[in-house]
């Protein structure tokens, strides 16, 4: 079967428009995409048609976290990729369902691409095995270490933590802290005692 | 499934029909018995904005908020006193429902990882009920006050003291932890000697799963946005 996806991207620079459009030719996917430039058109196009995927420059919304939560709502099976090519704070990368960063591979940017679009037929058949690097993360996050900590001591990018934290979250279906602490007390990872 | 409701409907027959419908008119301040009221005649007791409340209802109805007609500023307190309402319904009646169905679960199945859960619950309870109070005391005021002067043109000393642009975000966490724990109780964990506290629980786990998610909708999709203009208008005014 042959899937399709409709993206909308919010991004201003032509060579980046350009470079994106090449690249998705080569994904497996059949992808209708359309360039907007600002965040507010956004508004008017998806009331006008339904949206798969929306891969946007982190500069149209780090400074608005609320706007961008406000059409996330509106917008709700609608899967965001943050299109990163300057630095932004963690905070800011969090907020997207995942990255496509301007160093990716054009691999990697495909399979980033179908993996949004595939996310929500695999959500009930997605493989629950934690990774073991995914492992060695949750059991830091259970004891109480904050990304930056776990990314010290692991000797990797904040932002490949917090790609770990989304992944552990998507799998066991747990978010918070706390409520990841006892998935890995029931999941004998971590000792009772030791918290 | 949602089914369509009009105004000429009996607010009875609606809330019949699917008890999703149920803490409608309770937030409202409407109370049982209702009668054969249609939801027109009901609106217009009880001084509510029936496209207010046709807005509400569909949300009750399990549809997602679409844009409606302009409300204009009046419908303010009204929904200030339904959020209000509701918050009372979340801090005295239902928290403290689950907290007790919680601690008797936990009393029940001696798991030893069953033991995280009440306190796992009640840091949770801790934080909604400190944002709950922080929007009864800091923002809806500040919603009346706005109302205030956008209704009768008087200037209060309290302007520009907080915009609602301040306003904390903190519904997605709340919601967010919900799921978390509805998620450990179906799919992690253990069962034993529990199984009726367990379907109780997560029955009463869903409802307020639904009710904030119909509570954050108000809050962001419609409330702030009012909010935002009447801001909008008496900086215009001046």
């Amino acid at each position: 079967m042959s899937r399709s996806a409709k993206i909308i991207v919010v991004e201003h620079s032509p060579i980046i428009r350009e470079g994106l459009k090449g690249v998705l030719n080569f994904s497996k996917i059949r992808v209708h995409l359309s360039f907007i430039d600002s965040f507010e058109e956004l508004k008017t196009v998806s009331e006008k048609e339904s949206i798969d995927i929306i891969i946007i420059n982190p500069s149209f919304v780090a400074n608005n976290p609320k706007a961008f939560d406000i059409e996330r709502m509106r917008n709700g099976n609608v899967k965001w990729i943050g299109l990163v090519y300057a630095y932004y704070d963690s905070r800011v990368i969090s907020m997207f369902d995942s990255i496509i960063s301007i160093s990716d591979t054009a691999d990697t940017i495909c399979s980033t691409i179908d993996r949004a679009v595939s996310a929500d037929s695999q959500k009930g058949q997605s493989q629950e095995v934690l990774s073991e690097r995914e492992i060695e993360i949750l059991k830091l996050i259970a004891t109480g270490m904050a990304n930056k900590e776990i990314a010290d001591k692991l000797n990797i990018s904040i932002n490949t933590v917090i790609t770990h934290r989304k992944n552990i979250s998507q799998k066991t279906g747990i978010k918070s802290v706390s409520g990841l602490t006892i998935y890995a007390v029931v999941q004998k990872l971590v000792s009772i005692e030791s918290l | 499934m949602p089914f369509s409701i009009s105004a000429e409907h009996k607010l009875s027959d609606v809330i019949a029909a699917s008890p999703r419908f149920m803490l409608l008119p309770e937030h409202f301040g409407i109370n049982y018995p209702l009668g054969d009221k249609s939801i027109k005649t009901v609106c217009g007791e009880n001084n509510i904005n029936q496209v207010l409340f046709m807005v509400f209802a569909n949300l009750y109805n399990g549809m997602s908020y679409s844009k409606v007609e302009t409300l204009p500023f009046s419908v303010a307190p009204t929904i200030v006193g339904f959020l209000g309402n509701s918050h009372r319904y979340y801090l005295e009646e239902m928290y403290p429902n689950i907290l007790a169905t919680i601690t008797q679960m936990a009393e029940l199945n001696d798991a030893k990882e069953m033991s995280l859960v009440p306190k796992f619950f009640v840091d949770y309870f801790n934080e909604v009920a400190e944002h709950l109070k922080y929007e009864d005391s800091i923002v809806f005021p500040y919603v009346l006050d706005l109302y205030q002067q956008t209704s009768i043109g008087v200037s209060s000393k309290n302007t520009g003291k907080y915009g609602v642009s301040e306003y904390k975000e903190h519904h997605n966490d709340i919601e967010e932890k919900l799921a978390d724990l509805k998620n450990l109780l179906i799919k992690y964990l253990p069962l034993k000697n529990d199984q009726a506290t367990r379907r109780k629980l997560l029955l009463l786990l869903s409802d307020l799963e639904f009710d904030l998610n119909i509570h954050s909708q108000i809050e962001d999709l419609i409330l702030i946005p009012l909010v935002t203009k009447m801001e909008e208008h008496l900086i215009s005014e001046k």
